[in-house]
């Protein structure tokens, strides 16, 4: 346009009247509402059926004939168990194993045995790797197998204390060394760590016990001890 | 649970009393029993008996010297492999050189078997007891 005569140009306004008829309808055809013709997918052509293998590949993804689609074999789900508790049942097999006469759980069930470890006594717990730990029991924590006891001494003046579990095969014996005189109010004796009520090093009442027992199993020739 | 600032007592004969803890080794984590920390000497040994007898042992330390330390007791409580749990009434330490050995000859107090399986059988063998 710009190379025109400048008469053209200023004929311009007159273009659309030169137009031919056919493309000025185009342009009206083009102003035409948003909806369009529908038309219908094409159906999809059938592949020949003997169409060599290194055909498919070179059809687009679309084209290509699905492969068959494999069956998974799934199996029944399990009959369902009959067991309304199976942790409790667990700990049960478990019981039974790790204290087959019940002896351990009677030791420790202040509930139901009156002649149980009460808090405040103090106990000797000896282990499967021979060393002996001893103290006062502060608290008792009865959760079937997990059912342990928490001992607190005093070694080289330091307070130490350690809780074990009642059925940890590594705890070879369980010891009585002095019953507490009273019974205690308290389920847990925590205040026992304050240094007004700390016992102290229970080391000495421990070995007595143990040179006590000594002495009756030398009586008794290897006579019952206290040993549970 | 020692970290940063924690004040530890100190159980060798190297001189050192109370020290504070500035730095965990190779933890990201506050350290425990047979952990390696950094620590800074606060509060001196007073001279008693055991200076008479050896005085080269008796000041290897002073206060503010930056040391290496190995945790030997921790109140926090720690669980055994088999479920039973320790814990001590104070955090207590031994200090130890680059190389790993303990700097003191001898230990008063009672320190944690984990020692044992974290290669501090050196320090385990020094102290008079062990739970």
């Amino acid at each position: 346009m710009a190379t025109s005569s400048p008469i053209l140009q200023q004929l311009g306004c007159f273009r659309s009247l030169l137009r031919p008829q056919s493309l000025t309808q185009s342009s009206q055809l083009g102003r035409r509402a948003l909806s369009t013709v529908y038309s219908a997918k094409p159906e999809p052509q059938p592949l020949p059926a003997n169409l060599p293998e290194q055909f498919i590949r070179q059809l687009p993804l679309r084209m290509r004939p699905s492969p068959e689609r494999k069956t998974r074999k799934v199996p029944p789900p399990p009959p369902a168990p009959k067991c309304k508790d199976p942790i409790g049942a667990v700990q049960e097999a478990q019981l039974a194993q790790l204290d087959p006469t019940g002896e351990r759980m009677a030791l420790f069930d202040y509930r139901r045995n009156p002649r149980s470890v009460k808090v405040g006594d103090i106990l000797r717990v000896t282990f499967k790797n021979g060393d002996p730990f001893s103290g006062v029991c502060l608290s008792i924590r009865l959760r079937g197998i997990d059912t342990s006891f928490l001992l607190r001494n005093q070694l080289t003046r330091v307070g130490v204390e350690m809780a074990v579990k009642v059925f940890s095969p590594n705890v070879e014996s369980v010891e009585i060394v002095q019953r507490t005189e009273k019974r205690k109010r308290r389920a847990r004796l925590y205040y026992m760590r304050k240094p007004k009520h700390d016992m102290g090093s229970v080391e000495n009442l421990v070995a007595n016990y143990l040179r006590q027992k000594r002495s009756i199993a030398g009586k008794k020739t290897g006579g019952a001890s206290k040993r549970r | 649970m020692i970290q940063l600032k924690t004040m530890l007592n100190c159980i060798d004969n190297s001189g050192a009393a109370v020290v504070e803890c500035v730095n965990v080794l190779k933890k990201k984590r506050p350290a425990t029993v047979g952990d390696r920390i950094v620590v800074v000497v606060q509060k001196q040994r007073n001279f008693g008996p055991d200076s008479t007898n050896n005085v080269g042992i008796a000041n290897k330390v002073r206060r503010g010297d930056i040391r290496h330390a190995v945790v030997v007791r921790a109140r926090k409580e720690m669980q055994r492999p088999d479920g039973s749990i320790v814990k001590f009434d104070d955090n207590a330490c031994v200090l130890v050189n680059k190389s790993g050995d303990p700097i003191g000859t001898r230990m008063n107090g009672v320190v944690a078997t984990e020692l044992r399986g974290r290669q501090w059988s050196k320090i385990l063998s020094l102290a008079p007891m062990h739970v």
